[in-house]
């Protein structure tokens, strides 16, 4: 059968015989069904609301994605190299840098040494800055990557990068793929959900759109305090038992109609509005942070309503996402473009984030949440070890993009704890052991939900698309415990 | 493969088109079940699971065989027509060994057991192959015969019946009035029936009252502005930049010419014309020009530090893959990275198709606009009528003593003045340079002695300018750098900055001379003014020698004026050889200078920049007595301005200056200078940092090829629109009906290749396609044969087992019934709530939406909520943001202007309904139309009627009647003793339960399945 029309014809026929024949939040289609007459390569996933099962056992069932936006000095966090103290203030060997692009430096700016003393943490001795503290606490629970590099030198088209796969936008983000490709295990809630903290994001909504899947794949921004999706309250006025009234009124009228033409569109628009309603009644409990210990609160550093404190109420409000199945959280934190003075900028970012972040690991794994919770942490690209410093734009003490090389983590979700991947050559420049391609990270994240990257495709205007791209990548199984 | 001339791949191509006789025969065939058809049943198999390996991309071709032509494949073995059991193909897709079975195990796509058999079978038939029918020009097909003959309306419906009496069908009832006009207006206009033209309708007793309707409809202006949309999904266009800052643009008046084109019913051949090559036609009118937008709404990436270069590459790749799916209905885009795998496009023809797009500047193009030029023109009244007073003015200020009069005072001064400024004044003689040279921009010498830079800038330009200053006597002291505004630039320059930075802005770093290689230093600079854009940086003229790349000068904020930078020489340079310039642009922007001139001069006074400009100066260093009476005027006038004691007249004068409008702009292409061409290259896996060898333009060799020796944008329009290319009108018509039934003919709107999904009824889309031809591409034609056809006219009320039997109306045996697009179902519920604005063209428009939409985008911008009109205008005039569009619109799949959208999703959500519920947007139409009704009308009943017609066409039944009263009595019931709740309800202070009601009524219809449905 014609791709194209697979793609429609299944999302039809889900789409509305799901909510007739099997009710609403109920309905299996098996992806392996999808996979229709004898190996077609599309893992033509389920456009139900419910959950599919994956290509294989999954690790993970859920996705954290703690997105630092504007990228962060990995020199200055993850990657301890003591050779550029050593080199602080010589241009970087030709050798080194030729060819390389660059946002605003030229390539034979000097060396600038690392900002902040590192030292071994936890059982695993693994060495991580001194200005995150709270992170050395659970360093044991974490899967450091120094190995990632990426394609794109620039803020927007990087991000876009990592949360879709292309540079440019118009793709389905990472969420949006998992949406479309697991379904939808939280009944109340969206499956992709969306949070924002610190600046401005370059990516923009591109980052969490449905590209060309169907569009209720798209991510659904949540704001981090009073109604967190759009609409979600009624208009003033207009209490529950007036909505409760107006959607029975509205199903009398519908069905009506529904009796005189067959189209079973209007049984899906009825449920639709059932399940508008529910969304309704469960959003205040969600945003309700008073059902959570003083103890709590206190760990994350999260304060309900307090803007400063948006980064730790936004970790609190993923894990409450995270326990009634929300599938992807993305939390977006911008403010790590440190072009000048980078000791101060990452001091203040890290005084912002470091506490929720391992707050929100060692409450994931009291739950008993970080199993089967995949947490992962990094921006769009690293910081060259090169000194930004420009008189018209008022800079100095800063670093420039770097796309050659920069650290992530990982927690929970079936990564193996406590380990350290990847190496860097003696400045940080180069990757030189066990590179980790961005589309690599993006395979990874896909097989702990169980998911093949390589089958998990969408036919659009003659192609087969997939997260990854074409070119081949793999998980990284080493990280794998 | 290499890249062949035409005529050869033609010839090779020959094979394959060899045994066609038509594309049309073949399908019928397979419509009979005669034989297999390669088309329809073999291709589509090879096609998905051999051709990647096997097919047209040279790169990938496995074991050096390809089955997508004949020749090659019968000529390898694999293929011995009628001998399946000596067809290697056949040995190795049966085989049971892994090691030779195709596809091979670990292949995704495998071949059903009955592909293995039909492939076997088609061999044994004599393995005929056939050109793809898309690729083959479609030829009016025969009405075939119907038995219902008095059902047929017009062409159409003898395809459709004979399909349906095949399959042992009959069409659907033809559907009542009421819901003929809801449709007809909806599809044509966008916007539902109002009661009275319903009424009208349904009491229209003439034989042609339906047609009436229809030519009512295709003469309405809204009839521009609903199929304009259509067009602006496929041009992806949009009010913002994308990407990071994704700041606003200006080019609605693309937006506003497709309205106009539209309405006026541009034959699709000019449509398209304009739009790819408008500029390229004979002496283009401005709304040629306009058109060329179409290819600028590509997204522009301003984030600082980026290559312009790779982005505008990144523009041109979505260019291609655009032309290729709107006026090709091929996913060309494929053949970006390699060649395409299923369809015989290769690499080197996607950069061919490339290049001719590929030869054109982007400017911003000023338009004519009679409101300005009259302020304009006005300002200068006024401005010209306070200069004329000056004189008068200042000469009131003057108290002469005894002994002289007003006059003598006057002329003193003045003279005095004067001397003074002629003292100062420094002899400059332009001098053009004999040599030039960038690192890619191109600069021409214009008539006044000035250079103009065209062609691609970057962020490290470099000018290196030689000039022979033999007709100097003495040494030169020192240059004068101007920088000069012109139309052409961005902002009117003088720079070219187009992104990040100020528009027209320029930096420039160093300023480098030498002679004989030895550097000449400077000691001195000064500026007539200096600002930089973007940081903390100073914008001294001394940065320009300093020898620091990120410091220099800029005029930033002073766009199209003219401004002056003087460099004092150390040691005065010597006549006698020529001097090297080397001027530097270096910043994380791409900002170099557009247009500019050099002078210099053997003065020895001090180099001091004038408030004025060069020919001022000119003029004062000549002598008074020289002057012409109106040099003579202007001289006076700068004595007069400068004066302490016609401040107050100088800042009324700067005053009105910042008054003067700009003229509105928008984004254009102009095809570049002959003699400048830019240059298209094939790029490795078609990324921007692989680019190898040069290619020349031209059309995919699969095609006819164009007739022209050098073909250009307008080669490529004439092609599309000629009888070469089989595709452009089928993919329109297709389109067309996509808009009309719910789904095309063509169920893959995008793509007609190989891989397409053929049509469900193929001799009505070539009929269809030679008629849309025949009858001068006219849409409104085009639209009223389908919607006066029978097919058209049936009813969409069909029992459940109907549509469960034909979920997505592939044989057309009813009417087309599916939810009204993102901004029909704005635009409905602002003409039942009585809001709507008729008032057309024009910039974006804010209607209300929370804040926290924009919150999200970059730069925390706020969404400047429209007031008055504004508020109310149709849907397709709001104001497009790529990274946070507008909410309501995105939540009914609208489309953001990312990318070219063919075919909108239709999905059905939970976010729809909490939008139509709660958003305030619609809460206030809820307000706006319960006062109307209820201002109208009073009873109840009738109340509610007007109202459930205005939403949804047809009078409420009974039933519907007694659910909706009812509704309205609680509502009423429940908020009698709730003022504050009516309030809120009401928005109103001295409010009542009534009021409450009728709008919580309101709010419920708007709800209703069939409000934001079209049945």
């Amino acid at each position: 059968m014609n791709p194209d029309l697979q793609n429609q014809l299944l999302h039809a026929q889900t789409r509305r015989h799901f909510f007739r024949d099997c009710g609403v939040g109920v309905g299996k289609i098996a992806l392996a069904s999808m996979l229709a007459n004898g190996g077609v390569p599309l893992a033509q996933a389920s456009s139900s609301d419910t959950p599919a099962p994956p290509h294989f056992s999954p690790r993970a069932k859920r996705v954290i994605y703690l997105f630092m936006a504007g990228a962060p000095s990995q020199l200055e966090l993850f990657d301890y190299k003591p050779k550029l103290k050593e080199l602080e203030g010589k241009p970087i060997p030709p050798s080194v840098i030729a060819g390389q692009r660059y946002a605003f430096i030229q390539p034979d700016a000097a060396v600038l040494g690392p900002q902040f003393e590192f030292a071994k943490r936890g059982q695993s001795g693994i060495e991580i800055s001194d200005q995150l503290p709270h992170l050395s606490r659970v360093v044991d629970e974490l899967t450091f990557v120094r190995s990632c590099h990426t394609d794109l030198f620039n803020h927007s088209p990087a991000q876009l990068f990592m949360n879709t796969g292309n540079g440019v936008p118009g793709r389905p983000s990472m969420g949006a793929w998992l949406s479309y490709g697991l379904g939808n295990e939280a009944n109340d809630l969206p499956t992709f959900v969306v949070l924002k903290s610190g600046g401005s994001l370059s990516g923009g909504s591109g980052m969490w759109s449905a590209g060309f899947l169907p569009s209720k794949h798209q991510g659904v921004p949540f704001r981090g305090e009073g109604d967190p999706i759009l609409h979600i309250s009624n208009p003033a006025g207009i209490d529950r038992n007036i909505q409760r009234d107006t959607l029975d009124t509205l199903e009398r009228l519908n069905s009506l109609q529904a009796e005189r033409t067959g189209d079973p569109e209007i049984d899906t628009r009825i449920s639709a509005y059932e399940m508008a309603f529910r969304m309704q009644s469960r959003a205040p409990e969600l945003m309700d942070f008073s059902q959570e210990t003083a103890a709590t609160l206190q760990s994350y550093g999260a304060k309900p309503g307090n803007g400063k404190a948006a980064f730790a109420n936004n970790c609190l409000l993923a894990r409450r996402l995270a326990e009634r199945g929300v599938r992807f959280i993305q939390v977006y934190h911008s403010g790590w473009d440190h072009h000048s003075n980078v000791a101060g900028g990452i001091k203040g970012q890290t005084r912002q984030t470091d506490q929720a972040c391992a707050a929100l690991i060692e409450d994931l794994k009291q739950r008993g949440l970080l199993e089967d919770t995949l947490v992962v942490w990094g921006g769009e690209f690293g910081r060259t070890p090169m000194v930004e410093a420009s008189a018209a734009l008022g800079r100095s003490q800063g670093r420039d993009h770097h796309p050659q090389a920069f650290t992530m983590w990982f927690a929970g979700g079936g990564m193996k704890p406590g380990l350290a991947y990847g190496q860097t050559d003696e400045l940080g420049f180069h990757v030189v052991e066990k590179p980790v391609h961005v589309h690599d990270v993006q395979a990874t994240i896909l097989h702990c939900l169980g998911i093949d990257h390589e089958r998990l495709v969408y036919k659009h205007q003659g192609l087969n698309f997939k997260l990854t791209g074409v070119e081949e990548h793999h998980p990284v199984t080493d990280l794998l415990a | 493969m290499k890249e062949l001339k035409p005529n050869a791949r033609v010839a090779a191509l020959l094979v394959l088109w060899g045994s066609l006789s038509a594309a049309a025969p073949s399908v019928r065939a397979a419509e009979t079940g005669e034989s297999l058809s390669f088309a329809r049943e073999i291709q589509p198999i090879l096609a998905r699971k051999c051709y990647a390996c096997h097919g047209p991309d040279e790169g990938d071709r496995q074991a050096d065989l390809r089955l997508d032509e004949r020749e090659a494949a019968v000529e390898y073995g694999a293929i011995v027509p009628e001998d399946s059991e000596n067809s290697s193909m056949i040995e190795r897709i049966f085989s049971d060994d892994p090691d030779l079975r195709m596809p091979p195990p670990h292949a995704h796509d495998q071949l059903t057991e009955e592909e293995k058999q039909k492939l076997r079978q088609w061999i044994d038939a004599g393995a005929k192959y056939e050109a793809h029918w898309a690729f083959t020009p479609p030829i009016r097909p025969e009405l075939p015969k119907v038995e219902n003959s008095d059902w047929p309306r017009n062409g159409i419906d003898h395809f459709v019946l004979a399909r349906l009496e095949k399959a042992g069908l009959s069409p659907a009832a033809e559907a009542d009035r009421y819901t003929l006009i809801r449709r007809l207006s909806l599809d044509l206009t966008g916007l539902p029936p109002s009661p009275e033209e319903v009424d009208q309708f349904i009491n229209d007793q003439s034989p042609d009252a339906y047609e009436n309707v229809v030519d009512r409809l295709l003469a309405s202006p809204r009839y521009g502005e609903k199929w304009a949309r259509l067009w602006l999904d496929l041009a992806r266009y949009a009010d913002t930049n994308g990407y990071e800052k994704d700041r606003a643009r200006e080019i609605w008046p693309y937006r506003d010419w497709v309205i106009r084109a539209i309405n006026d019913d541009m034959p699709f051949d000019q449509f398209t014309t304009e739009q790819l090559a408008g500029d390229l036609l004979p002496d283009p009118t401005i709304d040629q020009l306009v058109a060329t937008g179409f290819h600028r709404n590509t997204m522009l990436n301003e984030e600082g530090g980026i290559d312009p270069l790779e982005y505008r590459y990144y523009a041109m790749v979505d260019r291609v893959a655009t032309t290729g799916t709107v006026w090709m209905g091929m996913t060309i885009g494929c053949a970006q990275c390699h060649s395409h795998k299923y369809d015989p496009i290769s690499h080197t023809d996607y950069f061919r198709f490339m290049a001719l797009l590929n030869n054109a500047d982007e400017p911003d193009q000023i338009l004519p606009d009679e409101t300005v030029t009259k302020k304009r023109a006005e300002l200068q009244a006024r401005i010209e009528k306070l200069q004329q007073g000056l004189t008068e003015q200042y000469q009131a200020s003057i108290s002469p003593s005894d002994n002289e009069t007003v006059e003598e005072v006057y002329h003193e001064r003045f003279t005095a003045w004067l001397n003074d400024q002629q003292q100062k004044a420094i002899d400059w003689t332009v001098v053009e340079p004999t040599a030039m040279q960038t690192n890619l921009p191109r600069l021409e010498v214009l008539e006044d002695g000035s250079l103009f830079s065209t062609g691609d800038i970057t962020k490290r330009d470099l000018f290196e300018l030689t000039f022979d200053l033999s007709s100097f006597n003495e040494p030169i002291t020192g240059l004068r750098l101007e920088v000069l505004p012109d139309d052409r630039l961005p902002a009117r320059g003088p720079g070219r900055a187009f992104y990040e930075g100020r528009k027209g802005d320029f930096f420039l770093s160093e300023v480098t001379a030498k002679q004989n290689d030895e550097q000449q230093t400077f000691n001195a600079g000064s500026a007539s003014y200096g600002k930089i854009s973007i940081g903390s940086g100073t914008a001294e003229a001394a940065n320009v020698f300093d020898n620091n790349g990120s410091t220099g000068w800029s005029t930033s904020g002073r766009e199209g004026e003219s401004h002056q930078l003087l460099l004092t020489f150390t040691e005065p340079v010597s006549p006698d050889a020529p001097l090297n310039l080397e001027m530097l642009f270096e910043r994380h922007f791409a900002a170099s200078l557009g247009r500019f001139r050099i002078s210099f001069t053997t003065d020895r006074k001090p180099l001091e920049a004038k408030p004025y400009n060069a020919e001022t100066e000119a003029l004062l260093a000549s002598s008074i007595d020289d002057l012409t009476e109106a040099d003579r005027e202007r001289v006076e006038r700068l004595f007069l301005l400068q004066t302490p004691e016609l401040e107050k007249m100088r800042k009324q004068i700067e005053q009105l200056r910042n008054q003067m409008p700009d003229y509105p702009t928008t984004m254009v292409l102009r095809e570049r200078p002959e003699d400048n061409p830019r240059e298209t290259h094939r790029h490795h896996r078609g990324e921007f940092l692989n680019p190898e060898e040069e290619v020349s333009a031209g059309i995919p060799l699969l095609f006819p090829q164009i007739e022209t020796s050098e073909p250009s944008r307008l080669a490529l329009a004439n092609w599309l629109t000629s009888e070469q290319n089989p595709l452009l009108s089928r993919v329109v018509v297709n389109r067309q009906w996509q808009t009309l039934f719910g789904y095309g003919l063509v169920r893959t709107p995008s793509d007609f290749g190989t891989q397409s999904e053929p049509p469900t009824h193929p001799e009505l889309l070539d009929w269809l396609a030679v008629e849309f031809r025949e009858r001068g591409w006219s849409r409104k034609q085009l639209h009223r044969l389908i919607v006066t056809s029978a097919t058209y006219r049936q009813t969409s009320d069909v029992p459940a087992e109907q549509y469960q039997r034909d979920p997505d109306n592939r044989l057309l045996a009813r009417g087309p019934r599916f939810r009204i697009s993102a901004e029909t179902i704005r635009d409905t519920m602002l003409h039942a709530s009585g809001l709507l604005s008729d008032k057309m063209f024009g910039p974006g428009v804010y209607p209300p939406q929370p804040e926290s939409v924009v919150a999200l985008a970059y730069g925390n911008e706020k969404w400047p909520t429209s007031t008055g009109e504004d508020r109310y205008r149709r849907s397709l005039y709001t104001f497009i943001k790529r990274t946070a569009p507008f909410a309501a619109f995105t939540t009914f799949d609208g489309p953001t202007g990312e990318t070219c959208t063919v075919q909108r999703d239709r999905s059905n959500t939970p976010l729809q309904a909490l939008t139509l519920l709660n958003d305030e947007m619609y809460l206030e139409m809820a307000r706006a139309m319960a006062s109307d009704v209820t201002g109208s009308v009073s009873s109840p009943p009738d109340v509610i009627q007007e109202m459930f017609r205005r939403l949804v066409t047809r009078p409420a039944t009974e039933a519907e009647m007694q659910t909706i009263l009812a509704y309205y009595e609680r509502q009423q019931a429940h908020l009698k003793y709730d003022p504050a709740a009516v309030k809120a309800v009401t928005g109103k202070d001295d409010s009542d339960s009534t009021a409450a009601a009728w709008i919580l009524t309101a709010r419920l219809l708007m709800n209703l399945d069939e409000a934001i449905t079209k049945f």
